[in-house]
């Protein structure tokens, strides 16, 4: 059995309003929240980055943890925000946990998915029994150009995943991937902010890849929409992941718990992970998750969790220290549109 | 101990921008030269107190340099460090230097010029003084002191009006002294009113950035009795380079243990000073040095500095920074120590007009490396 | 640019510095920063006391003015520290924030 041992999550202190954004660039903030359904995004302190980000999210998973950092095989770091192009995040980090050396680091890309494609290849390591424990983690403070779409959504946070074959508290019972070259959304090498395809984003991207990993998984598990008692899915606004649990067959009560993106915005490769973790924080044991997540370019990593009895020892450590992912979203201080260009560095 | 201050000598402080480093040594040596009586030959060792040269100007090597500046090339020269603390190191090598029957007459330069990069950069340099870890917090001088100068406040009272009137005492007295590098008196409205810098120190509690040199000849050499000043005492002591390994926020442990050494060594007790130049790179500096050294119990000095009790013309006993310390003549790093024994001769000689304190026979200079790292206390007698 | 092989010596330091929660003991507020430090100006400064009894001198992040003061309670976080050149290796740091 192979699954989650721990999880940690980290959300920025800052929030900054659509309102203010829209205002600062003359546009009806009520058009913009009812396109989109943000209405407020985290901002990164001017000292954070991917890589503190990361460590704050996984320092908060091995609070839970009952093993040493030198058990862990394998780190996973997945970003689009990764501070260096060359100088992998994942040593860094690993370092500061106190990982040690006998460990497979690695950094990985995908857009929006890159953390969700280390719990795969985490999990894939742990069924080769070439590693007890495994982190895989999604980190971002994502960039976008003042004045586009994108800047309503990109924001900052950080999910971690312990992952084992031992004392788990949430099963990975089957996973599945969809791939494909499709350019929705990119950025060149040495180019500051992303560009995108626009409406292109939407059906033949977002839609396609979500729903085929999807249906791949309900095909593998012979399982329906109904079977799960929730469903997750990468948010890059409001209006996608509730459209995309109503085509698949998800109600809105099954999505209802991991809605973060209302509140956070878009934290790119941490968007489905923490939805994921908001889940795990406030479910029963023993129930069906299915976790699809999306990144541009593009895929989509699907997967069907279960949780155990061992969930609610670490719910409870979470809320206790004020570490859940609903009060993480509550201890917030609101900037400025002039406090976010400075602390994105955009001045 | 005795050892002759023969000759004295400084530049005026201030921003000197057409002023070289070279240009501010030979001016400081050659008055000190005159005013020794002394050949230039008679000196047989050159002492360079500089923390920023290297740093700011990439120049190092200062002993070889100066000396030939100076036309003093083959006599034995070299530098001394200790940040702010780096003149009253260097004069206490000088006197080690004689102490230990290798020399008989010896220079000590004291020289900094710091006006020639902007204050960002000069502000950096000077926290090569600092702690590594403080470096990497963004810490600054002014934020340093400044949080002494919390702590101070909130174990004792003290307040930032009485802080101010450190600054005003100094710029007074510094109206006195021709050399300084500001000449008006300040009001503590003034004070109260500039610019903070790091909560709760504004401009007006800090020392300035400037460009200074001082020089001063020490002898074994039996001298004309009229300027019979002799250092009877010269102590240091280390602390850590750190805030944060502090055993006490609202003290300097290295002042009072070289203090106490000092008066030890001299044979002198602490009401026996009649002139002191303490190192008052903020107000709060000068406030823990008059209590550490013991001119004041902790927590009295803040209400008894705004009576005047240290101040030209109402002390109570010691007059505190006749020159107008560091915060009113300047703060020439390198040559402050050196500065301070120079304003002490001539107190004690009766020689400093409109600032002399009245029969000056016994007075002490206290300098002071980063944040109470190193401190260097000079007891000189007539 | 910092040096590559300071900043690894130093941080190897601060990973069992990482989490640990004390006391302000004094503070201040750097309103003239210095080299490197100006995108983050102004800035608290605090020495803090943690809970072993040993002080750190750390910039105060995630603040309100109303947890600027001696007593309040922090932890101890991990940071970008000096800015450097867009060229040089990051010297990550540790900060304190209040709890």
């Amino acid at each position: 059995m192979i699954g989650i041992v721990s999880y940690g999550t980290y959300i920025p202190k800052y929030r900054v309003c659509t309102e203010d954004i829209a205002a600062a660039w003359k546009k009806n903030p009520s058009e913009i929240i009812g396109a989109l359904g943000v209405k407020e995004k985290t901002v990164p302190g001017v000292d954070e980055d991917a890589v503190t980000i990361a460590l704050e999210a996984a320092l908060q998973s091995l609070s839970y943890f009952q093993g040493k950092p030198s058990e862990i095989g394998a780190l996973f770091v997945g970003s689009e925000s990764h501070p260096y192009a060359v100088n992998p995040s994942s040593t860094i980090i690993g370092e500061f946990l106190g990982i040690g050396t006998a460990y497979l680091a690695s950094d990985l890309e995908f857009a929006c998915k890159a953390g969700t494609a280390g719990i795969q290849m985490v999990a894939g390591l742990l069924a080769a029994k070439h590693i007890a424990y495994g982190l895989a983690i999604g980190a971002d403070t994502a960039q976008s150009r003042p004045h586009d779409a994108l800047e309503y959504s990109s924001a900052a946070a950080g999910s971690a995943f312990l992952l084992g074959s031992s004392n788990i508290l949430a099963s990975l019972l089957s996973y599945t991937s969809y791939s494909s070259d499709t350019p929705d959304f990119w950025r060149r090498d040495g180019i500051r902010y992303p560009s995108h395809a626009g409406r292109f984003t939407g059906e033949p991207a977002y839609f396609a890849h979500v729903m085929g990993a999807a249906i791949k998984l309900f095909q593998k598990t012979k399982l329906r929409p109904e079977d799960f008692d929730y469903c997750v899915f990468h948010m890059p606004n409001g209006k996608f992941p509730r459209e995309v649990a109503k085509r698949l067959g998800f109600s809105e009560k099954q999505l209802a718990p991991s809605l973060t993106v209302d509140r956070i915005g878009n934290p790119y490769s941490a968007s489905s992970m923490m939805g994921m973790s908001a889940v795990l924080d406030v479910i029963k044991p023993n129930k069906k998750i299915c976790m699809v997540s999306y990144g541009s370019g593009a895929g989509s990593d699907a997967f069907f969790w279960k949780t155990t009895q061992k969930l609610e020892t670490v719910q409870k450590k979470r809320k206790q220290h004020k570490g859940m992912v609903c009060q993480q979203i509550e201890n917030k201080t609101y900037i400025d549109y002039f406090g976010y260009l400075k602390q994105t560095h955009k001045l | 101990m005795n050892i002759t201050v023969a000759g004295i000598g400084m530049t005026k402080f201030g921003e000197l921008w057409a002023a070289s480093p070279r240009w501010l040594a030979s001016e400081a040596v050659h008055r000190a030269i005159e005013d020794s009586g002394m050949e230039k030959k008679s000196i047989q060792g050159l002492f360079v107190a500089n923390m920023l040269s290297g740093m700011l100007g990439m120049q190092g090597h200062l002993g070889a340099l100066f000396a030939e500046e100076l036309g003093l090339s083959g006599v034995p020269a070299y530098t001394v460090e200790g940040a702010c603390a780096s003149g009253g190191l260097a004069i206490h090598a000088g006197m080690m230097s004689i102490l230990s029957g290798q020399y008989d007459t010896v220079l000590v330069l004291g020289v900094e010029k710091m006006t020639d990069h902007k204050p960002e950069l000069v502000s950096s340099a000077l926290m090569g003084a600092g702690s590594n870890e403080e470096r990497l917090t963004g810490a600054t001088f002014p934020g340093l002191y400044a949080m002494l100068a919390r702590s101070h406040m909130e174990k004792y009272g003290t307040t930032e009006k009485q802080l101010a009137a450190v600054s005003v005492k100094n710029h007074f007295h510094a109206s006195f002294n021709p050399l300084a590098q500001f000449t008006h008196p300040i009001t503590i409205d003034t004070v109260l009113k500039s610019s903070c810098v790091a909560d709760p120190l504004k401009l007006l509690d800090c020392s300035p950035v400037t460009d200074g040199a001082a020089a001063v000849i020490l002898t074994k050499k039996v001298m004309r009795a009229s300027s019979g000043v002799q250092i009877i005492a010269s102590q240091i002591a280390t602390d850590t380079l750190g805030l944060s390994g502090r055993k006490s926020l609202t003290e300097l442990a290295a002042t009072k243990i070289a203090a106490k050494k000092a008066f030890q060594q001299a044979g002198v007790e602490i009401n026996d000073i009649d002139c002191a130049e303490v190192h008052d790179c903020f107000t709060i500096a000068e406030i823990l040095a008059i209590e550490d050294i013991g001119f004041g119990n902790k927590g009295e000095v803040g209400p008894r500095m705004e009576k005047g009790v240290y101040t030209l013309g109402t002390a109570a006993r010691v007059v505190v920074n006749s020159s107008g310390g560091l915060k009113g003549c300047g703060h020439p790093i390198g040559a402050t120590g050196v500065k301070q024994i120079v304003e002490i001769t001539n107190q004690l000689r009766g020689a400093c007009g409109k600032r002399q304190v009245k029969n000056a026979k016994c007075g002490l200079a206290h300098n002071v490396g980063g944040t109470g790292a190193t401190a260097v206390v000079h007891i000189l007698k007539k | 640019m910092i040096s590559p092989v300071k900043i690894w010596r130093n941080q190897q330091h601060f990973t069992k510095l990482i989490g640990k929660t004390g006391i302000i003991v004094s503070w201040t507020m750097i309103r003239v920063p210095p080299d490197g430090f100006s995108e983050q100006a102004p800035y608290p400064l605090a020495i803090v006391r943690l809970d072993d009894g040993t002080h750190v001198t750390a910039q105060v992040v995630d603040w309100d003015i109303s947890q600027l003061h001696s007593k309040q309670k922090m932890i101890t976080v991990l940071r970008r520290t000096i800015e450097t050149t867009a060229d040089g290796v990051i010297p990550y740091g540790i900060k304190v924030k209040p709890i």
